[in-house]
């Protein structure tokens, strides 16, 4: 394939061809060596968005020799995005209506606009849907899967290039390092490295299903069927750091920060193996589990081998029926249990009436009162609990 | 048996290396047979990644502290005793640095399915 001329480059990056020339004169792709190549096309584009974006020739021409804008040619080595298929012809192809087509990109999070250009390959991503929906997969639970990939794949996408950035360009511009070395030093790794990345997220992702289908099978065993669709009867834990404010304040950001992953990884790895983090923010991780009395012994255990550290844990279990939507957990029952865990203090293990009920007889709870939570009209019961004295030595 | 233990996590090339560097001594109490094993990585001019005694009377001291019984250590072998669960179930008492305790799980969980293996060639009834 012969390399593109200055005019189909021009309007590929959206620009005129007096402009584009114009940008050659003033040095602003130094990649132009008298054609176009891949790398010189990806400079044109980085110019163009940054000109969108109000910078002088002068702040962009200052930007590429201190090698600031050296990731951009990172970008030919991924698949061109912007295709030349319509709506209505990806449609007509896959059998699926152009407004379910709509919103399956607007759920993925892709942008609206990008329907206008649906690529070859978008093309056969909407073949796989519709292949999915053929099979018989129910629509709203697709949807809902559509969501889960979307906000997953974008934050894993979105790690990969900051971690890239923090870890590899940034220590090259501290070090000086020419921009057009920079960059091909950095295209050199990136070539190396994204051919492993799907093969890397593909054998995780049958892992991790064969782990919840394993988990999925002794679930519908040991539950009934009386659930409305869509909810779960679960048991959900709130953990969190006491007085990680002020571990941040004393101790700044960094150290801080480090505390909280040690912690959310010493949860990861002493959950029972039913029970699992759905999400962290900050400081807090909330865990769902269908075994009730097993996450309980786990908080008690947990706060147990933490009792020598600082900051205390604390946590809050609250067990219910909940929503279960796009891959996490709704409902009064997980806000009830947001509010226990904020009423705990480091150290203790926090629980409601349905917990001690689901108790497991090596634990012991000691009734702490009504308490009124916050946002709950009614008051909650609250129950510290513990290792039972009893079974000790 | 645990000497069999400690050696597959020693001569691993996996696990061996990775505890060695981890270096958290550790001291096991086994109270239903009344033994007592402390282990540390290697040090230079050793040759195994791991060394372990049978008694306390050694030149150093432990970072972590685990006393639980031998049907524990076995079921815990297996893959088949949660720790967390076991704390508060009062099968496992622990002590000391825990969180570097914690780190060494996913370095030796290879050794699980090793002694598992071990265990169905050559001792089936302790297989739980």
């Amino acid at each position: 394939m012969s390399a593109p001329s200055l005019r189909e480059v021009a309007e590929q990056v959206g620009v005129s061809p007096p402009t584009l020339r114009r940008w050659l004169k003033a040095g602003l792709i130094p990649q132009y060596n008298g054609g176009w190549t891949p790398a010189a096309r990806s400079e044109a584009r980085v110019v163009a968005r940054l000109r969108a974006r109000g910078h002088s020739l002068e702040e962009i021409r200052e930007a590429q020799h201190s090698g600031r804008l050296a990731f951009s040619y990172i970008e030919d080595l991924l698949p061109e995005s912007r295709g030349q298929l319509t709506l209505d012809q990806a449609a007509a192809d896959t059998g699926l209506e152009p407004a379910l087509i709509e919103r399956m990109y607007t759920t993925m999070g892709f942008s609206a606009a990008s329907l206008e250009h649906i690529s070859d390959e978008d093309l056969q991503l909407l073949r796989y849907a519709a292949a999915v929906l053929a099979a018989g997969f129910p629509l709203v639970a697709f949807l809902q899967l559509l969501r889960v990939y979307g906000q997953a794949l974008a934050q894993i996408a979105d790690a990969e290039v900051r971690l890239f950035h923090l870890y590899v360009h940034e220590p090259l511009m501290r070090d000086g390092v020419p921009g057009l070395e920079m960059a091909e030093e950095m295209e050199e790794l990136a070539r190396e490295l994204l051919p492993l990345s799907s093969p890397f997220m593909d054998h995780a992702h049958q892992r991790f299903l064969a782990h919840f289908v394993e988990q999925d099978v002794i679930g519908h065993m040991e539950t009934d069927l009386e659930d409305d669709l869509g909810q779960l009867y679960v048991a959900i834990a709130f953990a969190d750091l006491a007085g990680y404010t002020k571990l941040t304040e004393e101790l700044g950001d960094e150290t801080a920060v480090d505390a909280v992953e040690r912690f959310v990884e010493a949860v990861e790895l002493t959950l029972p193996e039913d029970a699992r983090v759905i999400k962290t923010l900050g400081d807090e991780a909330m865990v769902v589990g269908p075994d009730v009395g097993a996450l309980t012994g786990w908080a008690v255990g947990f706060q147990t081998m933490y009792q020598e550290e600082r900051p205390l844990p604390r946590i809050g279990i609250h067990a219910g029926k909940t929503l279960y939507r796009d891959g996490d957990y709704y409902g009064r029952e997980v806000n009830q249990a947001a509010r226990v865990a904020a009423r705990a203090a480091g150290g203790e293990v926090l629980v409601t009436r349905p917990v001690v009920e689901a108790g497991p007889d090596y634990l012991e709870f000691e009734r702490i009162g009504d308490v009124r939570l916050k946002g709950f009209s009614e008051p909650t019961e609250l129950f510290l609990a513990r290792a039972a004295r009893a079974r000790e030595g | 048996m645990i000497d069999r233990v400690f050696t597959m996590m020693s001569e691993d090339p996996s696990m061996g290396p990775q505890l060695r560097e981890a270096d958290v001594p550790q001291r096991f109490e086994f109270d239903d047979l009344d033994l007592v094993v402390n282990i540390r990585a290697a040090q230079a001019g050793e040759t195994t990644n791991l060394h372990w005694e049978w008694t306390d009377d050694v030149d150093w001291s432990p970072k972590v502290r685990m006393k639980m019984s031998s049907e524990v250590a076995n079921r815990y072998f297996q893959g088949k005793e949660n720790v967390a669960l076991a704390i508060a179930r009062r099968r496992i008492k622990t002590g000391g640095d825990i969180k570097a305790a914690l780190a060494l799980i996913p370095i030796t969980k290879p050794v699980f399915a090793q002694y598992r293996d071990m265990l169905a060639a050559e001792y089936p009834h302790l297989q739980v």
